[in-house]
């Protein structure tokens, strides 16, 4: 187990119970999609990975070993544990875009002409090595996430959280952000674990699905599992996919013989629909670039 | 809010004319000898001189387009040149040069009163273009990292840093909420006025608050342990600039001395 939150439950100073007795586990390697509406406890949650809040009650476990608050251990954690905040301009204090993400590293305590190195490394990863000095308020909101992605990065994480990481993005940087994302669990094993109420993304993203409801964790399981149970998404005021509604829609109201497991993306769909049409192979396979279709 | 989008152009060329990738530490000499030779200088030779090397090498040079600068240097112009009237018109108690009837009143005009109004008005026009060549060429973070070098205690460098990243995230708060204000006729009528004014500057207020809230937070989330250790990368000076900047001051130096009693009247 990568992380493993027992019981866990915390109340703010106002007196607002944010999270009530949740418990979940996760294991390196997934990627991890954290849904509720807005006020749901999602980034509440977030901040206990991280060390940023303590519990009021209940336990957090990193690898097994609870996690413990003093400094040392705290930056041990987020060495291991990096964090993207919702909001870009939180994180990026710094005067230019390389002086921020250089930030991170230097702490860590790396020797300054390796520190340039997995700098400008961090920042060709996301696109953005050419940013490099320019101040942060020269950069679209787009660019900003990039550029708060690259500051975590560059001290090479083995887990990233991210709260709401596409939020207020335009299709085609959701869509970068996304595939950026993917890319770097794949190739760098990097486990993921974001926060969102995007369900068009999660089933694209996740392997592995938490929804969040009032503080409470409603259910768990993969994207299919869950989003077949179209009553309880949408009695926690979220909803199914597009693609997804229209199926359920077109089975229900027109009686199409739709498969019982609805399509969660376009590509399910695609292949769901060729079915029905009585190809089940597209005739001419075209080789489709690899795009993630947003909202 | 003209004003403000005023400083928000100066520093977009800080970062983008074309002497920005040159030395910040040669600039700051450059731009600090010539401010000292002009404001020490007894006549206005040297000013003036200093004046158009500091223009040469701004609009020739950093390609700042000339319309900005004129336009920039228009304000504190106008202030001095004020300034230094009162200071022809009321100092000075030798070589009375002529007299003037104002509101009934005899008013007597001195030759050293008008001297000093001028040589101030030159002084402080040269001095005033070093500085514009320093705020036009060199970008703000290199400024702060060559203090950090010349040793200025490390809690005014870091303030300072972190005020100028986040001067331009409040500037977008203030605009915003202040757009929303007027919308809603929150500026129509003078005790409206007072009224947005005072609900914006505290919301504003508030709004520092939370940010520093959250930046403590996300920096803490990278490691943050008291010290904002920063990369020194800055651009090497070279030697000729460095040569040339002391030819140049111990140059106007001679010149300021043979030009000591040259006055405009």
């Amino acid at each position: 187990m990568l992380f493993k939150l027992e019981n866990l439950s915390h109340q703010y100073s106002d007196g607002t119970l944010a999270l009530d007795n949740v418990s979940l586990n996760f294991t390196a390697g997934d990627r991890i999609a954290l849904l509720g509406t807005n006020g749901s406890g999602k980034t509440t949650l977030l901040h206990h990975l991280n060390g940023i809040l303590q519990p009021t009650s209940g336990k957090v476990y990193f690898e097994d070993k609870p996690l413990k608050y003093d400094s040392k251990s705290l930056l041990n954690l987020r060495k291991r544990v990096g964090f993207i905040f919702q909001d870009p301009n939180d994180q990026l204090f710094a005067p230019t875009v390389k002086q921020d993400v250089a930030f991170g590293p230097l702490n860590l305590g790396q020797p300054p002409d390796q520190v340039q190195k997995v700098v400008e490394e961090a920042l060709r990863t996301v696109g953005m090595a050419e940013y490099a000095e320019k101040p942060p308020h020269f950069l679209s909101l787009g660019q900003k996430k990039r550029v708060a992605l690259a500051g975590v990065l560059a001290m090479q994480p083995e887990v990233l959280i991210m709260d709401e990481p596409t939020s207020n993005l335009d299709p085609r940087a959701t869509s970068e952000i996304l595939h950026l994302l993917l890319h770097l669990n794949k190739e760098s094993k990097i486990t993921l674990l974001l926060a969102t109420h995007d369900v068009d993304m999660v089933p694209i993203f996740a392997n592995k699905l938490f929804i969040l409801n009032k503080g409470k964790l409603v259910s768990e399981g993969s994207p299919k599992e869950l989003f077949s149970d179209a009553e309880l998404i949408r009695s926690i005021n979220l909803r199914s996919p597009r693609i997804t509604h229209l199926f359920e829609v077109l089975k229900k109201e027109d009686g199409l013989p739709i498969d019982e497991q609805l399509p969660l993306t376009i590509g399910d769909a695609r292949k769901e629909i060729l079915r029905l049409l009585g190809q089940q192979k597209p005739s001419s396979p075209r080789k489709r670039k690899s795009r993630v279709h947003g909202s | 809010m003209s004003h403000v989008n005023l400083s928000a152009e100066i520093d977009r060329y800080a970062y983008t004319n074309a002497l920005s990738k040159s030395s910040p530490t040669t600039k700051l000499l450059f731009s600090l000898a010539l401010l000292l030779l002009s404001v020490m200088s007894p006549s206005p030779v040297v000013p003036t001189i200093v004046f158009l090397t500091s223009t040469i090498l701004l609009v020739g040079f950093a390609k700042i387009p000339c319309r900005f600068y004129l336009n920039l240097l228009w304000y504190p112009l106008i202030i001095v040149a004020v300034s230094c009237i009162i200071i022809a018109l009321f100092f000075g108690n030798q070589e009375p040069l002529t007299e003037i009837n104002l509101l009934g009143f005899r008013w007597t005009i001195f030759r050293d009163g008008v001297t000093m109004g001028f040589n101030t008005f030159f002084r402080v026009a040269g001095a005033i273009s070093t500085q514009f060549f320093l705020v036009l060429t060199t970008p703000m973070t290199n400024i702060l990292l060559i203090l950090r070098k010349a040793r200025i205690p490390k809690v005014l460098i870091e303030t300072s840093l972190l005020i100028y990243r986040y001067i331009f995230v409040f500037i977008e708060v203030m605009e915003t909420m202040h757009t929303a204000q007027e919308l809603r006729l929150g500026y129509s009528g003078w005790l409206k006025k007072i009224k947005s004014t005072s609900l914006l500057l505290g919301n504003l207020f508030i709004r520092t608050l939370e940010q520093g809230e959250r930046t403590f937070t996300a920096m803490n989330a990278r490691g943050y342990d008291g010290n904002i250790r920063v990369l020194e990368d800055l651009p090497k000076s070279s030697k000729t600039a460095l040569a040339a900047i002391i030819l140049l001051a111990a140059a106007l130096t001679v010149v300021a001395y043979f030009t000591m009693n040259i006055g405009i009247v």
